[in-house]
């Protein structure tokens, strides 16, 4: 115990509860309005009995309305009779995603200790989705027989009710994730711990990974023995407990208050909690709030060569291997990933911090991630470093006459156009909501808009960012001119923006369609589409997708197209040229808000394997000699994706010398995706003599000469010029990075 | 052909998607703006891809203020009654008396399986149902004396406690297809929720289906009229006129008066995601349909 007491007893965060109303004689309102007054109040959780065997409201139902009134408080369901765990394990993680991540889950062991821990392995096993395939389980009490797991949104605790039973302690130190208990009872404090703490290390756990809390009964006004009297003695009574003890969570038990036990929550809260916080602060080091535990079994997944004890303290979230939100953010939409450690940054400072840890780390590779769709840009790695921005997501507009935005790198395009759309304006991106504008706004932005407004990078006015030495900056026409042009095109090179300038279009609503074609004479097709879009008004852009003929299915093409107006004659006009190429298979289109078009991403954690092999070319015309050659490689199986975006129109208006973008003549954007890179680099040396430079966020390889393909000879010497100033060590080494001469020695 | 007289009322069938999690929410306050009467979900406990049902209807409950709510219909197998009842029973209370019972005797076995819950075969799922209903009803019913037991032979309840009573008389709507579930709704059913597109012919099929519920309910004493008929119809909105289901406002308001005046059903609840489809549903069709059917019965 003195061991423990001396790591800050425990070090967890002091929280208190309210135990609602719940079981026989209690109208259904009253847990309700006990909850709602326990988040006013800031109670850190309300928690309901589950006792179907009394005629009470059902916890778990009280629960989901709860759920539906309050914003903040944690929501936690105390089952003290056993339920099915298979359906509770749906029911808690069906809580935790309505109410935004507030579940918590208590198990009694009325049935016996043996049963609670198979119910806990059960709801664990259902709520894991890091493996693949259904979840079999066999014990003495519960049975799956490939049940598919569903995760929560957020990691769940899972505390043991422990009362006077050894065997609930035990089960809480061996699987818990917290213990509670009734106090006082006849197993002392001191002999739970001992039992908690000796179970958890048998298991191979930190004693400081169990949370020990206390319900409690009691009333103030005079006294009468322990927790009741004035707030000072309540105070008097429940410090030992926290400070001796490690107890780290208190909760109210109003399910025998008469009424609503409205006064002693609110005395509760106001009187005796701030003077208990300040109580604790004096004497623990680590103060009320006290500090995260890592899990052992977290600790045993941490990488070699990081530096885990040199973390900067200022980040907002440091992610190791073995934490729970870590797979939110180790690998992208496209790549799996197994960084070392990611370090999310949710100011300018915290990413000068993280960048300057990175630097410390010069042996480990450094990805960069707002929205984890980089294909070029990596967003992860194996075993280094990730700095994440995707909190940096803020969108304001700073002047309504000039339609001047600033947007943070991790805000995703579909809340962009969401946060844009009462305003009547919108910017073009790419075709996909869940991107993040900091890869994309650095690269270039071939949208769906493209051809009526540029690219995205057009719409960019200045830029903050931190450079390689850890300098914030800002980039514009006026100040650091030469590095404004490079961030437009070839940014990833040069530091990492925490904040874009946008001046964005006026676009009201649009026509947006959805064909699929016949492409059974995919060539024919190809050159049919490509001159039609050339023709077309720059109101219209489409892109298109072009998948070979399989397993008897002809080939077809479908096209997803925008026209720039809100009006059903224009829009129809500008899409009938489209419509009549080849037989339609599918159509659909509609008039709405381009924000519509693009909140098409879910919010999900990603669960991509593997790497992304992608090729991409920029394309004059959609000549037949082209067409023959891509038709060619369809019918082969070295590509499974093909899509061709029209560029062109405003995109060609820049001076191909005002931005570091590639090629501005270009009507076309490809982009093949292939199983391997040696089929897919043969597919492609086909269509390359056609392609004059290409669109490097699409294009995985690291090839040598890939910088040459890219950018013209003028404008990659200026990169390298502008690459030995302001990166010279190379720091950013990933996405199409500049090296000093040659690109042979990059990988 | 046959109007039981009923009258009519129009829902939702909002698929319970788990991501976004807020999706069905949002199409159920949609259903109540459009002035529909109802919003239903199905309920496969075993599907992670969708959300519990159960903890959605509470969750949707607390968001609305008038429209009623039940599962289309709840999977009896991984829901034991007794839990079940006291649950409907408390989530009515809480919503002011708009809870329905949509209760449906399990269909996916190996699923239901998977997750722990007992395999019946269909002879054997008819029966539990009928227990589960019966222990439903006996723990609602408080106005009895004494505890409640029921010793089935799929469910047992030893003397419990009865109680808590709902807010109001818990309808329970059977969704049933083949002729033993058929009689099993006339007999016990408050009312029928099935979904057009399972039907084994198609809308004809509603007629030998209705005689087997009229049957069931004759059976023991009840009317046919005491059972209410549900159906849960997909079809799209369109501007040129089309097949059942499909077409402008006023054809589908046409059609659905001809099915309730034809085939007795007095409940229609659109399956759809879009929220279009449900204000044109709610606002056009339900309309629309109830001035057609009232000049028929005048």
């Amino acid at each position: 115990m003195n061991a423990l007491r001396d790591r800050g007893n425990y070090a967890h965060r002091l929280e208190f509860g309210v135990r609602a109303a719940a079981g026989d004689e209690y109208d259904a309102e009253r847990s309700v309005r006990q909850a709602v007054l326990a988040e006013e109040l800031g109670y850190d959780v309300v928690a309901l009995a589950d006792r179907p065997d009394t005629t009470g409201i059902d916890a778990l139902t009280a629960l989901g309305w709860i759920a539906a009134r309050t914003s903040k408080i944690k929501l936690r369901a105390d089952v003290l009779t056993p339920r099915d765990p298979a359906l509770l394990a749906r029911t808690i993680a069906s809580l935790d995603h309505l109410s935004g991540g507030r579940a918590a889950l208590v198990l009694g062991t009325a049935a016996g200790a043996g049963a609670a821990g198979e119910a806990v392995d059960v709801i664990r096993a259902l709520w894991n989705t890091s493996r693949t395939g259904t979840v079999r389980y066999s014990g003495h009490f519960y049975r799956l027989s490939g049940a598919q797991p569903g995760s929560p949104a957020h990691q769940v605790p899972i505390t043991v009710l422990g009362d006077d039973d050894r065997a609930a302690a035990d089960l809480a130190g061996r699987k818990g994730d917290g213990w509670t208990a009734s106090y006082p009872a006849e197993l002392s404090l001191g002999d739970a711990a001992v039992v908690i703490d000796r179970a958890a290390e048998l298991a191979g756990r930190d004693a400081r990974e169990v949370r020990r809390e206390l319900l409690i009964r009691g009333g103030l006004g005079v006294r009468e023995g322990i927790f009741t009297g004035s707030p000072a003695e309540w105070v008097s009574d429940l410090l030992p407990l926290v400070v001796d003890h490690g107890v780290s969570g208190i909760v109210l038990d109003l399910t025998e208050v008469d009424a609503d036990g409205k006064d002693l929550l609110t005395r509760f809260a106001q009187e005796v909690v701030p003077a208990l916080k300040a109580g604790v602060d004096k004497v623990l080091p680590d103060g009320w709030q006290g500090r995260a535990v890592r899990s052992r079994a977290a600790l045993a997944r941490r990488a070699p060569g990081v530096d885990y004890d040199d973390v900067p303290a200022d980040v907002a979230e440091v992610l190791e291997p073995g934490d729970p939100r870590y797979r939110r953010y180790r690998g992208g939409y496209l790549r799996g990933g197994t960084p070392g450690i990611v370090l999310r940054a949710e100011t300018d400072d915290q990413v000068v911090e993280a960048l300057a840890y990175a630097r410390r780390h010069p042996h480990l590779p450094l990805a960069r991630r707002s929205g984890g769709h980089g294909i070029s840009g990596r967003s992860t790695n194996a075993g280094g470093i990730v700095i994440d921005v995707s909190g940096m997501n803020t969108i304001e507009v700073i002047d309504e006459a000039t339609r001047r935005v600033r947007i943070g790198p991790g805000a995703r395009w579909m809340d962009v156009a969401a946060a844009l759309l009462p305003y009547g304006w919108a910017l073009s991106s790419g075709d996909y909501g869940g991107v993040g504008v900091g890869g994309l706004a650095t690269a270039g932005g071939i949208g769906y808009l493209s051809r009526a407004h540029g690219l995205t990078i057009d719409h960019l006015v200045g830029v903050r960012m931190v450079l390689a030495d850890g300098s914030i900056v800002e980039a514009n026409e006026v100040e650091n001119p030469d590095l404004f042009w490079a961030v437009r095109g070839a940014g990833a090179n040069f530091g990492i923006v925490t904040s874009f300038e946008f001046v964005v279009d006026v676009v009201g609503d649009v026509g947006y369609a959805e064909l699929t074609h016949d492409a059974s004479d995919t060539a024919g097709f190809l050159v049919d589409w490509g001159s039609v879009v050339e023709d077309a008004p720059r109101a219209l852009t489409s892109f298109l997708v072009v998948s070979p003929a399989r397993r008897g299915q002809p080939s077809y093409a479908q096209s997803r197209t925008m026209v720039d107006s809100g009006d059903p004659e224009t829009v129809l006009a500008h899409l009938q040229p489209l419509a009549d190429i080849a037989p339609l298979l599918a159509q659909q289109a509609q008039i709405l808000p381009y924000a519509a078009v693009m909140a098409n991403a879910a919010d999900q954690d990603p669960r991509s394997a593997g790497e992304p092999v992608s090729r991409s070319g920029l394309l004059a015309h959609i000549t037949p000699e082209f067409a023959d050659a891509a038709a060619r490689v369809l019918r082969g199986d070295a590509v499974y994706f093909f899509q061709i975006r029209s560029v062109g129109g405003a995109v060609s208006d820049v001076d191909p010398d005002a931005t570091a973008y590639s090629n501005r003549a270009a009507n076309f954007s490809v982009v093949a995706m292939g199983r391997d890179d040696a089929s897919l680099d043969e597919a492609w040396a086909q269509l390359s003599p056609y392609f004059d430079g290409q669109y490097l966020s699409f294009d995985s390889s690291l090839r040598p000469g890939r910088l040459e393909d890219t950018w013209s000879p003028s404008t990659l010497a200026r990169l390298r010029d502008l690459k030995a100033k302001y990166d010279p060590d190379i720091v950013f080494d990933d996405n199409f990075a500049v090296l000093p001469t040659t690109t042979e020695k990059d990988n | 052909m046959t109007d039981y007289g009923h009258d009519l009322i129009f829902g939702s069938f909002v698929t319970p998607v788990s991501t976004p999690v807020q999706r069905p929410v949002e199409l159920s306050v949609v259903s109540e703006r459009a002035g529909l009467d109802v919003v239903s979900f199905q309920d496969h406990p075993y599907m992670p891809a969708l959300q519990d049902t159960w903890t959605l209807l509470s969750y949707v409950a607390a968001r609305t203020e008038r429209i009623r709510f039940t599962g289309n219909v709840l999977n009896l197998p991984l829901r034991p009654p007794a839990v079940l009842a006291r649950a409907a029973a408390g989530l009515d209370q809480l919503s002011g008396g708009r809870f329905e019972m949509g209760i449906g005797a399990g269909g996916f076995w190996d699923a239901i399986g998977a997750m722990g819950g007992q395999r019946l075969d269909p002879g054997d799922s008819v029966l539990a149902l009928e227990e589960g209903i019966q222990i439903m009803r006996g723990l609602w019913d408080t106005s009895q004396p004494g505890g409640f037991s029921f010793d089935g032979e799929f469910y047992q309840v030893p003397n419990a406690k009865r109680g808590p009573a709902p807010a109001h008389a818990i309808p329970v709507r059977v969704g049933s297809y083949k002729p033993r579930m058929l009689r099993l709704t006339g007999r016990v059913g408050d009312g029928w929720l099935p979904t057009l597109k399972y039907l084994p012919e198609g809308i004809t099929s509603l007629a030998w289906m209705n005689e087997h519920i009229d049957e069931g309910a004759l059976a023991v004493g009840r009317k046919p009229t005491d059972v209410t008929r549900y159906l849960n119809i997909d079809g799209r909105f369109s501007q040129a006129a089309g097949g059942l289901f499909d077409g402008p406002p006023q054809q589908w308001a046409e059609q659905i008066a001809d099915v309730a005046l034809a085939y007795g059903i007095s409940g229609f609840l659109l399956m759809s995601d879009d929220p279009a489809d449900l204000e044109l549903f709610g606002r056009e069709v339900a309309p629309l349909t109830r001035e057609l059917v009232a000049a028929e019965r005048d």
